[in-house]
């Protein structure tokens, strides 16, 4: 069984009457890949800066590597390496001076050049943060917070506003953290993130956690975990006898583009049997992912 | 530490715009006033002399004219076109001496006109009373008597100052005000903006190091504006400068510290970096104009310079020109040493009080 490097107990964060943290416990085991999953406002940047001891909290019990935030948290500064959202560096320094320079604020620091190496930013040494693309900058972002050779990672939003290669790149980058034998706490709002990223996730909503465990797990956890997608022609009579079997939405703007979520492996041969007797264009089988788990939960998608 | 007193040095100077800039406004001033005020500027303005008279009188007038180093002369022939020159105000007044002026004649004039602009009243008092002192000799002469009443001049200082003296410490003041209460007030705002702040607070470094390496890497700046304005005042407009040189450093970095303070204060007041920008312009300009940095704060009405007397430049200022201008020690008079120490400690705990690098 492995350690706990995180513990969180019951902690709460109140802004006047608003609980932006209320009441949430939950533990993160060493060299994990753990992800808070909500929509904005759901409280997990507040929960992260809470943890890194940006934020007091108004009630609760942290703990981050064996010591108490409270009493240690200097020595768990020197441990952890943070990577803030959205979050701008010195103008006028170049990128291996910052490393530099931040690395001399940790008793224990690594080379600028090794760093910059990890993420294939090594030909942007010399470059200042303002002449790097939104990827890079992101890249340089995370591995500024490794300067300290961390236990504990804490990515805050880390894909937010790229494009789709840079985000894949960036999660190779993370996944590379991992294998350093490092643990990553990160939050996101891409499911499809989370579910690539995450060993475990902790779903957020409100300051509440409203589901957490194994990535896999959660998933197969759905209520509906089959999914059937398919283009056809279907009559009414069809339509309602698909109905008793499970939820079928007409997926927006296209008329004869279903999709259809099931409970059992039963109900799933009977709804196959139904749609490739009107002989569809397309038929494919799947399962529930992250999302639709999410909206299972939540009763809503995230929109960006 | 060091290694962030060195960033925070390359950061300033390498923005070379702002650099430029702050380094600039201040030498403006200075070209400026050195132009108007400085060596080589000190007559009051060009006079236009018309003789139509050759006689030992006026000889004598026009010499005593041009060592007076009061007024350019320009010589003219013709009365019309003098007075065209003082028309399109080229020139600030027209002296006319008229023919057979000084000949021991009886039908020989006995009066020297002098034509004026109203609107120029520097110089029409001074053309108006140097002519009549030098009609009242000739008149004594001319009598043979001496004047029975004179007057006798003693100067406070020995030393030889001038208004370009006077405003060339100011102009340090300024200096030092804008660029630390602008600067930091400005500076730390964006930091919090892009999250710079937050970020050190990640990470082991105490607050205060952070601060203090920074205080440090602008007092460097601030020490290379002074030399600046001192070397140009000085060798350029011919400055002087009488008291102790590094006294005079001393006290301007005290003064810029106190001035960073004031500018940790409003960055911990505001949230926004355009509030900073504001906040500061509406500290500093008041300050600018009633703390004696171009005028003698003690022409104001009693009961404005009774309140302005107490704002930290104006203290500041006194101490420098004292130690500067009249090489006395800033201990002759403590009352100025003491507004600014106060105003130091209020500042200082003011500023830790409000100003923090992480929100909560």
């Amino acid at each position: 069984m492995p350690q706990n490097v995180i513990q969180v107990e019951n902690l709460k964060k109140n802004y006047g009457r608003l609980a932006a943290v209320d009441g949430i416990s939950f533990a993160v085991k060493k060299n994990e890949v753990f992800g808070l999953l909500g929509e904005n406002g759901a409280g997990k940047t507040t929960t992260l800066e809470i943890i890194e001891g940006l934020r007091k909290p108004s009630a609760g019990k942290i703990s981050v590597l064996g010591h108490n935030l409270k009493a240690g948290i200097n020595s768990v500064k020197e441990k952890i390496g943070v990577q803030l959202q959205s979050s701008a560096y010195f103008n006028f320094l170049t990128l291996s001076e910052i490393l530099d320079l931040f690395g001399s604020f940790y008793p224990r620091q690594l080379e600028p050049s090794g760093l910059l190496k990890m993420v294939g930013l090594e030909d942007k040494a010399g470059s200042y943060v303002g002449k790097l693309s939104g990827g890079q900058r992101q890249r340089f972002s995370i591995v500024a917070s490794l300067v300290n050779d961390p236990d504990i990672v804490f990515l805050d939003e880390p894909t937010t506003g790229l494009d789709p290669l840079a985000r894949r790149n960036l999660w190779g980058v993370i996944s590379k953290i991992k294998e350093q034998g490092k643990t990553v706490i990160l939050t996101t709002h891409y499911m499809e993130e989370a579910e690539i990223l995450c060993d475990r996730i902790a779903i957020m909503e409100k300051g509440k956690i409203i589901a957490i465990g194994d990535t896999h797990k959660l998933i197969e956890s759905a209520q509906k975990p089959f999914k059937l997608n398919f283009y056809a022609r279907i009559s009414q009579n069809c339509l309602k006898e698909l109905q008793k079997l499970g939820e079928i939405i007409n997926i927006l703007g296209k008329s004869n583009h279903y999709e259809m979520k099931l409970k059992t492996q039963a109900n799933l041969n009977r709804a196959l049997r139904l749609v490739q007797k009107v002989e569809p264009e397309s038929l494919t089988v799947g399962r529930a992912n992250l999302e639709d788990l999410f909206i299972e939960l939540t009763g809503k998608t995230i929109q960006e | 530490m060091f290694k962030l007193f060195l960033s925070n040095l390359k950061i300033l100077t390498r923005d070379r715009e702002l650099l430029f800039w702050s380094l600039m406004f201040p030498l403006m001033f200075t070209f400026i006033f050195g132009f108007f005020f400085g060596k080589g500027s000190t007559s009051t303005g060009t006079i236009v002399l018309v003789e139509k008279a050759q006689t030992p009188i006026v000889e004598n007038f026009r010499k005593a004219l041009d060592e007076s180093g009061l007024f350019k002369v320009q010589r003219e022939d013709d009365l019309e076109k003098a007075k065209d020159i003082l028309k399109k105000g080229q020139a600030g007044a027209v002296i006319v001496v008229p023919e057979k002026f000084g000949e021991p004649l009886p039908e020989a004039p006995t009066k020297i006109k002098v034509i004026y602009d109203p609107a120029n009243a520097q110089i029409n008092s001074a053309v108006l009373s140097f002519t009549n002192n030098f009609l009242t000799q000739v008149n004594f002469q001319i009598k043979n008597v001496a004047p029975t009443f004179s007057l006798e001049e003693e100067k406070t200082s020995t030393n030889q100052l001038g208004y370009f003296d006077f405003v060339l410490i100011g102009l340090i003041g300024m200096a030092l005000m804008n660029s630390s209460i602008q600067g930091i007030a400005i500076g730390m705002s964006k930091y919090r903006e892009d999250k710079i702040l937050k970020r050190i607070v990640t990470t082991p470094l105490p607050s205060w190091r952070f601060i203090v390496s920074y205080i440090l890497a602008r007092l460097v700046i601030n020490l290379f504006q002074v030399s600046l304005i001192l070397l140009i005042g000085a060798y350029v407009f011919g400055a002087h400068l009488y008291g102790n040189i590094f006294l005079v450093y001393l006290i301007g970095l005290a003064g810029a510290v106190l001035f960073q303070l004031i500018g940790f204060a409003i960055a911990g007041l505001v949230k926004t970096t355009a509030a900073a920008e504001g906040m500061a312009t509406a500290i500093a300009i008041p300050m600018l104009f009633l703390s004696g940095v171009f005028f003698p704060i003690d022409t104001l009405p009693k009961w404005l310079y009774s309140i302005v007397q107490y704002l930290p430049l104006a203290p500041l200022l006194k101490i420098l020109r004292q130690v500067a201008l009249e090489s006395t020690s800033p201990l002759e008079n403590p009352v100025n040493l003491l507004i600014v120490a106060s105003w130091i400690l209020f500042c200082l705990l003011f500023a830790s009080y409000k100003f923090r690098l992480s929100e909560e």
